[in-house]
């Protein structure tokens, strides 16, 4: 299979899978009501108002009574992924899980399929067009001050949208089973262009950037359970017979981490920066994250998230995949 | 008695240096827009205006210590300390966690002398808070946004200056020996501009909750259906344990180097959300799911930690809200156990599981 063409069929799958309606005039809490009215849902995860206005709380939802709980707007920045997988565990089997998704939620959604992780049927994914979500934590010499965490946000204009979301390509999921309000517009230029201006830097100064970053994790782990594909059962930290990694805070322990997490998310990592909204000492994972990507995406042509039925990247092979690494 | 003095922004310098003259001096400090505790050698090194993000508890309880280091024949302690420890700009919920931590630490049944190290002759230079923030609730934890217990020294920050009250005899000497004669007294303004940032702080904080009933409640809830439901929210991460101010858990490992017998013993900041943490050398967990590991959370900030040490092992410093990835709030769910405890039904939970 040629590269362009493994892009390619990737995404007439991806399109192929919007099978049912484009419902726009349709409000979330009136879809949320329908899908629990018609027991086509067992629950329906969303957002909330959390206790900040910077912040909306994933929302697990059963009755209608609650739906009118639910919001979507530019705070909603978790991944509903990982309550997903959480309410299926703790579901009887055949519950049926509704989830508002953006886009990079959708495309983690269906890469979780394309994985053997959810059956397609579990859930019922209903799309919502993103226009970025904020990074609460970033830290604007104004939005850091004690008192004022505003109450509402202005995206790109305060400088708090995710840095994902700058560079987001798929700003609606690409399979839905029922879609909220109007899809957004992708944004244009060059989603690598930070990784470029990155790599512009000398390898000292790299490091130097990486073992800045990396000195402020404090193993909370957050990263990785806030993340949509981090579903291992048990994480290769966590391992103890045998235990393959220190587990102090200490910088040796911390770089081996996040360089093994970053490997193990690639072509698998959908760039929704759930990762870094959920660090609390705002380390910047995500630039590594789309580095790898970006290899993935020229050595393979693969792009995670796209098709439900897709291999994924490092799960298939090619007679045509780049193999000049071994002589 | 107690003295009181003026110190403008501008002369910071005159206070760390003093400070770092006769100790090891801790303050909070801005890496790339996270408040983070580090060691401080210089005033402008500070940044004392933003609410910590990092707890103060890493100063003398750091996540990862040394407890000795060995050869496979014999084994040596860590080095002794130089200096003992000052903290500078420490909230007043701050200060209080290390009054309880010292509880279980210092001056409890069981002394723990990596800590007593630290925090013996240790300086408190506490700092007013000014501009609560939405997720803090000091005032619902009986303390308040000023309270200077734990500090000793307060200050004020009066705009372009800091009132500095001595708290404690050692705050007091401390103050005498820095400053001697060229103390700047603070005008009547000064005073009255102290007191309006006291009255707005207290002003802008949310009215406090009533948490008076939940170690009742949570005496009826061992096996509450509540939890199943708050554990949905919560995604079993360390973030707030790691930044509570007063958890104090803690894991040993050894750390051996590679085909020799040579290594350190440390001990790492553990976290109850995490599966490992109870899992047990046979492969068993009695903690299997989420729903346990956060109950066991409440149970013992506001259970367990009363029963020990006669009150609950929280602050309201709100870190836990503010920096949780879920936004999951334990005001909320200190509210949904004293509406769901039954009074009268309690039964002993705190061995059951």
């Amino acid at each position: 299979m040629k590269q362009e063409n493994r892009q390619g069929r990737q995404e007439r799958q991806g399109a192929e899978s919007k099978t049912l309606r484009h419902a726009q005039s349709d409000s979330l809490t009136g879809t949320a009501r329908k899908l629990l009215k018609e027991k086509k849902a067992d629950l329906v995860i969303g957002y909330e108002r959390g206790s900040s206005g910077r912040r909306a709380r994933p929302a697990v939802i059963r009755e209608e009574k609650d739906v009118d709980r639910l919001i979507f707007d530019n705070t909603c920045g978790p991944s509903l992924v990982p309550f997903v997988r959480k309410a299926l565990r703790a579901a009887q089997p055949g519950t049926r899980v509704a989830v508002v998704a953006k886009g990079c939620d959708g495309r983690a959604l269906v890469q979780q399929v394309a994985e053997g992780q959810l059956k397609r049927d579990q859930v019922v994914i209903i799309g919502v067009g993103c226009g970025g979500v904020v990074d609460a934590r970033r830290r604007t010499p104004d939005a850091r001050r004690p008192g004022q965490e505003a109450s509402s946000v202005e995206r790109e204009a305060s400088g708090v949208l995710s840095d994902s979301c700058r560079r987001c390509r798929y700003p609606n999921p690409p399979v839905y089973d029922v879609f909220v309000g109007e899809p957004a517009e992708a944004r244009t230029g060059d989603e690598f262009a930070g990784v470029a201006e990155f790599e512009k830097l000398a390898p000292a100064d790299r490091w130097a950037w990486f073992e800045r970053e990396l000195a402020k994790c404090i193993r909370c782990y957050a990263c990785r359970n806030a993340c949509p594909m981090c579903y291992c059962e048990e994480c290769f930290v966590d391992q103890t017979n045998p235990q393959w990694f220190g587990k102090s805070a200490e910088r040796p322990d911390t770089t081996l981490f996040h360089l093994v997490r970053a490997l193990h998310t690639a072509g698998r990592c959908v760039d929704c920066g759930a990762c870094e909204r959920a660090c609390p000492l705002g380390v910047r994972l995500g630039l590594l994250n789309k580095r790898i990507e970006q290899e993935v995406r020229e050595r393979f042509g693969f792009t995670a998230g796209l098709s439900l039925s897709a291999a994924p990247a490092l799960a298939a092979y090619s007679e045509d995949d780049r193999q000049e690494f071994i002589l | 008695m107690s003295s009181s003095l003026r110190i403008a922004k501008q002369d910071m310098d005159q206070l760390v240096s003093a400070l770092t003259s006769r100790y090891r001096l801790f303050g909070p400090v801005d890496v790339d827009g996270a408040t983070v505790l580090r060691e401080v050698k210089s005033a402008d090194e500070l940044a004392l205006d933003a609410a910590l993000d990092g707890p103060v508890k890493a100063a003398f309880f750091p996540q990862t210590e040394m407890l000795l280091s060995y050869d496979g024949t014999t084994s040596e302690p860590p080095p002794g300390r130089d200096k003992p420890t000052a903290v500078l700009g420490v909230r007043p919920c701050d200060a209080r966690s290390l009054l309880l931590l010292d509880k279980v630490f210092g001056t409890g049944k069981y002394r723990d002398s990596l800590w007593q190290r630290r925090h013996d002759d240790s300086l408190i230079i506490g700092l007013g808070c000014g501009t609560p923030l939405e997720t803090c609730f000091c005032n619902s934890m009986n303390l308040g946004p000023f309270d200077s217990q734990g500090s000793d020294i307060m200050l004020t920050d009066i705009g372009d200056a800091f009132l500095a009250e001595s708290c404690t005899d050692k705050g007091e000497r401390f103050l005498k020996a820095a400053y001697k004669s060229q103390v700047q007294r603070p005008s009547q303004a000064d005073l009255d501009k102290a007191g309006q940032v006291r009255g707005k702080a207290l002003e802008s904080l949310a009215p406090a909750a009533d948490f008076s009933g939940v170690k009742a409640a949570l005496a009826t809830l061992w096996d509450s259906a509540l939890w199943d439901e708050v554990a949905l929210g919560c995604l079993s991460c360390g973030a707030c344990a790691y930044l509570c101010p007063t958890c104090h858990c803690f894991d040993v490992q050894d750390e051996t180097a590679p085909g020799t017998r040579q290594g350190r013993r440390v001990r790492i900041w553990d976290t109850c959300q995490s599966a490992l943490f109870t899992k047990e050398a046979s492969g068993h967990n009695p903690r299997l799911s989420a729903k346990e590991r956060i109950r066991q959370r409440v149970m013992h900030k506001f259970s367990y930690f009363v029963d020990n040490f006669g009150e609950a092992a929280c602050v309201g410093c709100g870190r836990c809200i503010r920096m949780c990835p879920a936004d999951f709030d334990v005001r909320l769910v200190l509210q949904k156990v004293k509406e769901a405890g039954k009074p009268g039904k309690a039964k002993d939970a705190r061995r059951a599981g």
